[in-house]
């Protein structure tokens, strides 16, 4: 929120430096996000009279003219044209430093010096709405009444500090420069002065103009005034100037004192022309459906029963607390006005204007709250305004639907020991109270009762907590720089422990890490197109999708990992990089029905897909092998039915419990194709989840035989369908209690072999617990060997 | 006899000065020492040399073959030394070729944030859960005193999947299901990911985020003061200076924003910190009793304080990465300085 420092002084006497009060307003809980100073760019022009125009003798368009700025005259040379003798005009003179860029010095124009320039509204940061002229293409005329030689910041009444204020949620009064004139005096222990609330009236009764009716739950609260004999002109300047500051367009004298006391009071207020209101009734209604209403904005809305409205007897004027319609708002000719001035449930207006998505200056602030009690002396000080400005008579009278003329204060109590409790400091007792008494909570404390009286305006202080906020918040945060204790000085002593999947991933993920790879971070969130790209066929294509999504990019929350990782490598390489071994631990979300009545079923996964040269299916394979090795885990392999995979380059493991517990291999073309990528990639997923509820693997040791291992090598002609697998287990049983390793170490394909067949070579190692094995017995195994490979496969010893 | 022996100690003692290599030299041993070596010859035939000599002779043949025997052995050492030298010298490498094997990945500076963080949490006693991403609209807010419709709730844009069902936009969600399913006192930190409907140059959809939570008989803004410098002065030094500045979070009462010292500038100023030279890490406060009671804790016995920082702007500043966006993006230029 904007708030205007001479604005402030209203309520409160300071004359500090801003830097300062914007340090100590955020320290003690308003943060000043900013703060800029309306005369930054306004320094060295002043208030000029032309006394004198001649025509410059070189330049038919130049016009050199005598100026008189109080005490000296200046020679300006100007090109503009809708300057004459006896206007009185900005003079900017050596030294400035206008909005736009334009620093002032004094020039020769063709022989013909000049002290400076004339300036338009648009280089002093102004325009029509701020001042007759202002928005000219020329030089801003001023009135021929300001003083010659004065400032111009001063002349225009540019000579505010405009602060930025971040207003927490939980203090909607603070919405308003009387709000954060209370926190001022409450931080520099000043009194509250509060503004003449007075005003005059023309006798008559308001009954006999306008009647209200309220239909609806959601507006505890309307009050509405009657004004008449309208002088619809400017403001004066000094109300302009304060609607300028704070960014709010001036427009009339009675628009300007409703925005006026939105800004001052935090009530937002609303102007009718009254002649537009049929039947001179002011209905508050839920909306009909599908009814319609043209805005101030320009645009037409239709409303239905959750919406809210102002209505004559026969059309909605106003959506309530959004925005004005343009049927009945006061324009040129309005000559008697309604004031409106109620309060409207939070929630209503909220949805409403969040739907139709207007936000103004009266919806936020009822969307944060605005009190019961509010209105009444904003409307008075509306009318105060009328009275002040003398813009119109006012008819006696205010309508107030509001059965509670005042809302009873609220008191509580609390034990001032648990304040010190929770604060785990002591402030002395004296200035506890003078503290909440400065902020309006009238508080007595009686032992270690604290009895606190608190305004209509802190809803939002209900207890212990609360008030320790307050103290503190005054008292400042400083004094715990300087107080003795330890971190554990109050708290019980607990066993710190890490979540298991969490260990355990890390350990993965440095493993790893040590085989060359990268950890990846990607988006939960992906497209829709995920699905088809990927040609997922399976209940992963049952996406969750976001009601509210940032973009159709990241509008599904996702089922499948591979999606991210394949982008990654698709960015990588589109960008030159080589060599791409990525992986990523996260979440799948997969809903158990569409659409989600109950939460999904979040999977943690880890995920690897590799892109480089001469990478292949058993280099992904043995990392699987090695990653996996740390579980007590017994797995097989099995073709995998993952659609993104090359069915004949892949494989998933299954756990001997029969779950699929992850699945390795080369990546689909087709799919490639749709990701753009050009390279093979192998991508690899595991489910971390089952990794982690298994138990920790345990390790009973065989004892080593004390006879030395011998070797002998075999190769083997075989069918191509005849796999390593097969063979080696054939091996292994014909070897019997002998057998010790089996390791492929060859294969080798040639015409010379036959159609079909290949050639497996294998390393057999064999050993005894009780001897050394002779070379007849291991002859024999190895004829029992052969002899079994080739009746259980028509495997042939290669010749 | 005697005259022979010198000669044949001369001789070979130069012959194996004058060998210039193993071959040579053992050429010297045979031609001497060898089974028809010179010396063997008259060792082997000292019966034939007169008794009253053979004593004096035998001697003088001892010493002669233990003075080349130890002239061997010596020029033996030299020789060898000599050969090494050579075979070492043709085994010479270039020391700048590559390094063979496969070159080391790295971790996403987020875990390594995340890992020195939780073994912070973990030695204070923390432990260390997480939960549901996915969460009901009563986890995320309303039993963090977020009512629906609560202006409060225009702090935090969420991304909704049902008008109950909502992508959790802070880890505070933890903070509930931790005090319905743990008994006080304790202390718990989540790490996590949250969502919002926020997507610009400085901010992202997705981000991570810590929630730490202790609930205890007698704690408070004290404790947490004091806890959170102790965990400031692990994450960034002794040197660390922290500032606090009061805040409003829905549950909790008092809140407070924490700032450290800024760690791209050291507490100069700069541009990330606005000049300020603090940058905020925390927000924190003492847990509003409302929300106590709300989980079943009950607020006159049980106090609680939480904190949780957005990490991945400390994680930025710890890394000096120049945009938030890197961190997302996986580009392998930005992942191999990370290592």
């Amino acid at each position: 929120m904007k708030v205007s420092y001479n604005w402030l002084k209203d309520f409160v006497d300071i004359d500090i430096p801003v830097e300062e009060l914007a340090e100590k307003l955020s320290t003690s809980g308003f943060e000043v996000e900013e703060y800029s100073f309306q005369n930054e760019h306004l320094h060295d022009v002043y208030v000029g009279k032309i006394t004198k125009i001649e025509k410059h003798p070189e330049a038919d368009r130049l016009q050199i003219c005598q100026v008189d700025v109080g005490d000296k005259k200046v020679q300006i040379i100007t090109s503009a044209t809708n300057v004459f003798e006896g206007a009185v005009v900005p003079v900017s003179l050596e030294g400035a430093d206008l909005v736009n860029g334009v620093k002032i010095k004094p020039t020769n124009f063709r022989g013909v010096k000049s002290d400076g320039m004339f300036c338009s509204g648009e280089e002093l940061g102004i325009d029509e709405n701020y001042i007759e002229g202002g928005g000219v293409n020329g030089i801003l005329i001023l009135p021929n009444d300001m003083k010659i030689g004065a400032k111009i910041e001063d002349a225009l009444m540019l000579n505010d500090v405009v602060l930025d204020i971040n207003v927490t949620p939980n203090r909607p009064d603070c919405n308003s420069i009387i709000g954060i004139a209370r926190e001022i005096c409450a931080i520099y222990d000043k009194p509250f002065k509060d503004v003449d609330y007075s005003y005059k009236t023309v006798g008559g009764n308001i009954n006999d103009h306008i009647s209200v009716e309220v239909k609806t739950e959601k507006c505890p609260r309307y009050m509405a005034s009657y004004v008449k004999d309208l002088k619809l002109t400017r403001s004066p300047l000094w109300l302009r100037s304060r609607l300028f500051a704070v960014g709010i367009k001036p427009i009339n004298t009675i628009v300007d004192i409703t925005n006026y006391v939105l800004i001052e009071q935090g009530q937002p207020m609303h102007a009718f022309d009254y002649k537009h209101l049929a039947g001179s009734k002011i209905i508050v209604r839920d909306a009909k459906k599908d009814e319609k209403i043209a805005v101030l904005n320009g645009n037409t809305y239709t409303l239905n029963s959750d919406d809210m409205v102002i209505a004559d007897s026969v059309k909605p004027v106003v959506i309530a607390g959004v925005i004005g319609g343009v049927n009945s708002c006061v324009e040129k000719d309005t000559t008697e006005t309604i004031f409106e001035c109620a309060v409207f449930d939070l929630k209503s207006v909220r949805l409403t204007s969040r739907k139709i998505g207007v936000m103004t200056d009266s919806s936020l602030r009822y969307s944060k709250g605005v009190y019961l009690s509010t209105p009444i002396k904003a409307i008075q000080r509306a009318l105060n305004l009328v009275s002040t400005l003398n813009c119109g008579k006012i008819v006696d009278g205010i309508i107030d639907t509001c059965k509670q003329k005042e809302v009873p204060e609220r008191k509580i109590e609390a034990s001032m020991s648990k304040i010190d409790k929770i604060l785990g400091v002591t402030i002395d007792r004296k200035r506890v109270l003078q503290i909440l008494n400065s902020l309006g909570i009238k508080s007595i404390l009686n032992g270690d009762k604290l009895s606190c009286t608190l305004p209509y305006y802190r809803e939002d202080v209900e207890n212990e907590n609360d008030l320790a906020e307050e103290l503190i918040r005054i008292y400042g945060y400083d004094v715990y720089n300087n107080v003795e204790g330890g971190a554990f000085e109050h708290s019980s002593v607990t066993v710190g422990a890490f979540e298991p999947r969490l260990v355990m991933e890390n350990k993965m993920k440095n493993e790893l890490v040590d085989n060359g790879f990268y950890e990846t971070l990607n988006y939960s969130l992906y497209s829709p197109s995920a699905i088809e790209k990927l040609m997922i066929n399976d209940e992963r294509k049952n996406v969750i999708k976001l009601a509210n999504p940032i973009s159709e990019d990241l509008s599904t929350v996702r089922t499948v990992m591979a999606h991210a990782l394949l982008l990654d490598i698709h960015y990588n390489l589109s960008v030159g990089n080589k060599g791409l071994r990525f992986f990523e631990t996260g979440r799948v979300y997969q809903p158990k029905s569409l659409p989600l009545t109950e939460l999904p079923v979040e999977n943690n996964r880890l995920s690897i897909a590799v892109c480089e040269d001469g990478y292949d299916f058993f280099m992904l394979k043995n990392v699987i092998e090695n990653l996996l090795i740390s579980f007590p885990l017994e797995y097989k392999l099995e073709r995998s039915k993952e659609p993104y995979l090359h069915s004949g380059v892949s494989a998933d493991i299954i756990a001997s419990d029969g779950k699929k517990v992850g699945w390795f291999g080369k990546v689909h073309k087709k799919v490639l194709k749709n990701y753009d990528i050009s390279e093979d990639v192998y991508y690899a997923e595991l489910d971390t989840d089952y990794l982690s509820k298994l138990p920790e693997k345990t390790y009973a040791t065989k004892e080593i035989s004390k006879f030395p291992i011998v070797e002998r090598d075999i190769a083997v002609v075989a069918d191509e369908k005849v796999t390593n697998g097969e063979l080696i287990s054939a091996i292994k049983s014909a070897c019997g209690k002998h057998f010790f390793e089996c390791e492929l170490f060859d294969v080798y394909r040639s015409e010379s072999l036959g159609e079909n067949n290949k050639s497996l070579a294998y390393k057999i190692r064999l050993v005894s617990d009780d001897k050394t094995l002779t070379a007849d017995e291991i002859n024999a195994i190895i004829k029992k060997v052969l002899k079994s490979l080739e009746f259980r496969f028509g495997a042939k010893l290669r010749a | 006899m005697k005259e022979k022996l010198d000669a044949i100690l001369k001789n070979g003692l130069s012959e194996i000065e004058n060998a210039d290599n193993l071959k040579a030299l053992d050429d010297v041993r045979v031609k001497f020492l060898g089974k028809q070596g010179e010396l063997t010859a008259i060792l082997r035939n000292m019966k034939e040399i007169p008794a009253e000599e053979r004593k004096d002779v035998g001697m003088l043949a001892n010493v002669v073959r233990n003075k080349i025997e130890e002239a061997l052995s010596k020029k033996l050492a030299v020789l060898e030394e000599q050969q090494l030298e050579v075979e070492m010298e043709k085994e010479r490498v270039d020391i700048t070729m590559p390094s063979k094997g496969i070159k080391k990945g790295s971790l996403h500076p987020l875990t390594r944030f995340n890992n020195k963080f939780m073994d912070i949490c973990v030695e204070m006693g923390f432990t260390v859960i997480q939960g549901p991403e996915i969460d009901t609209d009563y986890y995320n807010f309303e039993a963090l005193n977020v009512p629906k419709n609560h202006p409060a709730r225009d702090m935090q844009d969420s991304l909704y999947i049902t008008d109950n069902i909502v992508l959790r936009t802070q880890t505070s969600n933890m903070q509930v299901h931790a005090m319905e399913t743990i008994k006080p006192p304790f202390k718990i930190v989540c790490p996590g990911r949250v969502y919002r409907n926020d997507d610009d140059s400085s901010h992202s959809p997705i981000f991570n985020q810590f929630e730490a939570l202790v609930v205890d008989e007698n704690v408070g803004l004290k404790d947490l003061m004091k806890m959170i410098d102790t965990i400031l002065k692990r994450l960034f030094g002794e040197d660390v200076k922290m500032r606090v500045r009061p805040s409003y979070f829905p549950f909790t009462e008092p809140s407070i924003e924490i700032d450290a010292t800024c760690q791209m500038c050291g507490g100069k100023g700069c541009s990330l910190c606005k000049g300020s030279g603090f940058s905020e890490v925390f927000g924190a406060g003492v847990v509003n009793p409302k929300v106590l009671e709300m989980s079943g804790i009950d607020s006159k016995k049980y106090s609680g304080f939480a904190f949780g920082p957005g990490i991945d702007r400390s994680v930025m500043v710890l890394n000096k990465i120049p945009n938030i966006k890197y961190l997302f993006r996986n580009d392998m230029r930005f992942l191999k300085q990370m290592r």
